[in-house]
């Protein structure tokens, strides 16, 4: 019995994936945890493994398309079985992710409405009285095979098909505001009669995606859709932003000894690996911010108050000290989880976020390895800037923003002699962090910094 | 001129009306006469017309039916009193086999000039057996009337017109009505049945109720008002027949259909009126025809179940919103 393969969730936030690549050609046989395909989930490139196995007989969505959790992607079964059970799953559902660089078909809202793409199958969470009350699920989960496809059925109400038959109105290649995008009757009132004729003016040029103003020809902005990741950046910050009250507390580092004492490891680490000559692997390092990573960690330890997450109920104090670091990587960025940063020494923590960098770049980190840390490092000293403020990465209660190390006259003894600061700004949500623990935080990480032998120390 | 009754009032003039207008009409059923009646509705009665007249049965409503439906085939007019119509499911051979049956199967040489009555559908508390909506069993069957009051004047006019009619004819009415206050006109007023009013008009959407439901429907209308959202509230009263050119007529102004009743989603008249709108007003719609019932479960004793079971106006407002929901939803 043939059977339809669904697009599985495969991270916790995941609501639709693009599917990069099939693994599986029509006609393979397919083992249990087989590899079918790559999937790009909001967080990283996610294998999709086979649950059961057959015979893989129809694929139903191309490589690079967008598809939502549920939507079916492929028919899997024996090779006699009949698929023409299954014909109304044309080869083509998922949108096409449109090639880079190139306008979208339509601005923002074509991600929101692909043209020829069926609606995913209908995604009921049904409550116990939904389940019980058997009379509401119609307008909830539309028939048909959802908005318009090409040469298909319209998807219209009857009276809006009367009153477009009335007015002389083709239907073909509208879509509408109704549920599953159906046409209702509201939707005409926007088209003209003798426009509408063999046009299709509402669903390829919505009222809100006209352009305003006159756009000159060959300034036309470049169109990106948004990609799985860049949604849930928007998202995550945006509700970041306006859910939780952001306060930012900055100081000023002394960073010379934590500068010298990088040096001092980096050259005994050279010596080491120069001694067992271990060929081509690039001599490790210890970067500043493996350092100030370590003295957060520790400083975590110092000031457990700020290692704290608010939830509606009770304010949760973290035991255990589990730093995101947010990596840049293209088109966006990741914050993969240093787990007990305070138990690991800094060599340790080198190595491991240069290898959770090199997999954030390649999007191979698995979800689980981005979530769940308690405190967040955000540096970008490396691009030159002094000091910034970060967005708080929820639940997470506050996150550190570090700036370059900078060299500025300073006041020693009374003479003017060259010195190194670093900025460190701490943003706090209000609800668990005070301003008095968090600056009791950033006065002992300062301490930590200029004396850094405690770093390394704990 | 009008009065202001309780609608068990309005029922008591009704049946006070006819049988002094028609010595042939009598009531008969469990603890109407010395008792009073077990809601109030007869009070006074036994007093006014004596025990041949208002005749207290035993506890045995297959017979007191069966009576009954001897008695209008002989040229009575008995008013039949259910306690509950929940009660009448021990009757239910008499009135399907012998009180819808016997016109046609005696080539119209009988008549059956009976009323049965009784309070119907959920109370409060009362259990999964008391609380049954039963109008939709009777309402399928070819042969009787059916009608279902929401206010104390038609509660009257369609009793009397129950009570002229020689056929059989269910008035289902409602425990938790029987308190309801109302205008009732004076004097003779009957309300002719298979005539359903429009309870309060709007125009973006049809809510179509009877019974208790049409105050449920209409809180849900006063409701929706708030959100600027006009539905117009259809007041059935008849069940069967049923008056389908005032629903039709109104779904053709709104374009949308919600039919709210209590009893269960599978079958009954909200999935009756769905068949005939959708044939008559195919045109019409612009949205799927929904429906608010009682759940599709016994009903619960527990108080809060109980009220989650039962249509609310809540459920009706959501259900009006998810009609006029817009988006991908």
């Amino acid at each position: 019995m043939a059977k339809i393969l669904e697009m599985p969730k495969l991270s916790p936030t995941m609501e639709e994936g693009v599917l990069s690549t099939w693994h599986k050609k029509e006609g393979d046989d397919i083992g249990v945890d087989d590899l079918l395909a790559e999937v790009e989930t909001d967080k990283a490139t996610m294998e999709f493994r086979a649950f059961d196995k057959g015979t893989l007989l129809k694929i139903l969505v191309a490589p690079g398309s967008q598809v939502k959790l549920g939507q079916p992607v492929a028919i899997v079964g024996a090779p006699t079985d009949d698929l023409s059970a299954f014909a109304s799953l044309s080869a083509a559902t998922g949108s096409p992710a449109p090639p880079k660089g190139e306008p979208a078909p339509a601005a923002p809202a074509a991600e929101a409405r692909p043209a020829a793409a069926p609606a995913p199958a209908p995604q009921r969470k049904p409550s116990v009285v939904s389940v019980l009350d058997r009379t509401s699920y119609a307008a909830e989960a539309p028939v048909g095979n959802g908005g318009v496809s090409d040469g298909g059925r319209v998807l219209a109400s009857p009276y809006v098909r009367k009153v477009a038959r009335e007015k002389g109105i083709d239907l073909h290649g509208v879509l509408g505001t109704g549920t599953g995008g159906r046409v209702v009757a509201s939707d005409l009132e926007s088209m003209p009669a003798q426009a509408a004729r063999g046009a299709t003016a509402l669903a390829r040029v919505p009222p809100a995606q006209a352009p305003v103003v006159p756009v000159p020809a060959g300034d036309e902005p470049e169109i990106r859709p948004l990609s799985p990741m860049r949604k849930t950046i928007a998202r995550r910050l945006t509700e970041s932003k306006a859910t939780v009250p952001h306060f930012y507390l900055s100081i000023d580092a002394d960073a010379a000894g934590l500068v010298k004492i990088r040096e001092q490891i980096n050259a005994e680490l050279a010596a080491a690996a120069g001694g067992k000559d271990n060929g081509a692997a690039a001599p490790l390092k210890v970067s500043l911010n493996d350092l100030i990573i370590k003295a957060c960690a520790v400083a975590l330890v110092h000031v457990p108050e700020c290692n704290a997450s608010f939830t509606p109920e009770a304010l949760v104090f973290h035991k255990r000290v589990d730093i995101s670091v947010a990596v840049a990587i293209a088109d966006g960025l990741v914050t993969p989880v240093l787990r007990h940063a305070d138990q690991k020494s800094v060599v340790a923590i080198a190595i491991e976020v240069r290898e959770l960098a090199a997999r954030a770049r390649a999007r191979k980190l698995k979800p689980e390895e981005m979530q769940n840390g308690t405190f967040s490092i955000s540096n970008l000293g490396m691009f030159g800037i002094d000091e910034f403020a970060a967005v708080i990465n929820p639940p997470e209660g506050a996150i550190l923003a570090v700036g370059q190390v900078r060299d500025v006259p300073v006041v020693a003894d009374g003479a003017v002699v060259p010195g190194k600061r670093i900025a460190l700004t701490l943003s706090c949500d209000h609800r668990v962090v005070d301003g008095a623990v968090g600056a009791a935080f950033l006065a002992e990480l300062r301490r930590l910094i200029e004396r850094p032998l405690r770093v390394l120390t704990g | 001129m009008t009065r202001t009754l309780r609608f068990r009032e309005a029922l008591r003039e009704a049946m006070v009306e006819e049988m002094d207008r028609d010595d042939r009409v009598f009531l008969m059923g469990e603890e109407v006469g010395y008792y009073q009646g077990a809601y109030k509705v007869s009070e006074g009665m036994l007093d006014k017309f004596g025990p041949k007249r208002v005749v207290d049965t035993p506890i045995a409503e297959a017979g007191f039916a069966g009576i009954g439906v001897g008695a209008a085939m002989v040229g009575l007019r008995p008013i039949i009193e259910f306690m509950t119509w929940n009660f009448s499911a021990v009757a239910f051979d008499q009135i399907l086999n012998n009180a819808a049956k016997l016109r046609q199967m005696s080539g119209g040489q009988f008549e059956c000039p009976i009323v049965f009555r009784g309070p119907n559908a959920s109370a409060a508390q009362v259990g999964s057996q008391h609380s049954h909506a039963m109008e939709h069993f009777y309402a399928t069957i070819p042969g009787l009337k059916v009608v279902a009051p929401a206010f104390p004047a038609d509660a009257k006019g369609l009793l009397k017109a129950a009570i002229r009619d020689d056929n059989p004819v269910l008035v289902m009415e409602s425990e938790t009505l029987y308190g309801v206050r109302g205008e009732v006109p004076d004097g003779e007023n009957v309300v002719p049945m298979g005539k359903a009013q429009i309870a309060r008009p709007g125009k973006d959407v049809t809510i179509v109720a009877y019974s208790r439901m049409t105050h449920v429907a209409l809180d849900a209308a006063a409701a929706l008002e708030k959100e600027g959202v006009s539905a117009e509230v259809i007041d059935l009263r008849s069940l069967r027949p049923l008056d389908e050119d005032t629903i039709v007529a109104s779904v053709e102004r709104t374009h949308r259909l919600v039919v709210v009743h209590e009893g269960w989603p599978y079958g009954g008249v909200g999935a009756e009126i769905a068949d005939r709108v959708q044939r008559l007003a195919f045109d019409a719609l612009d949205a799927p025809i929904l429906r608010v019932t009682s759940l599709d479960v016994p009903m619960p004793y527990n108080k809060k179940l109980e009220q989650a079971c039962m249509p609310q106006a809540d459920r009706v407002v959501a259900t009006v919103r998810r009609l006029l929901a817009r988006g991908r939803a």
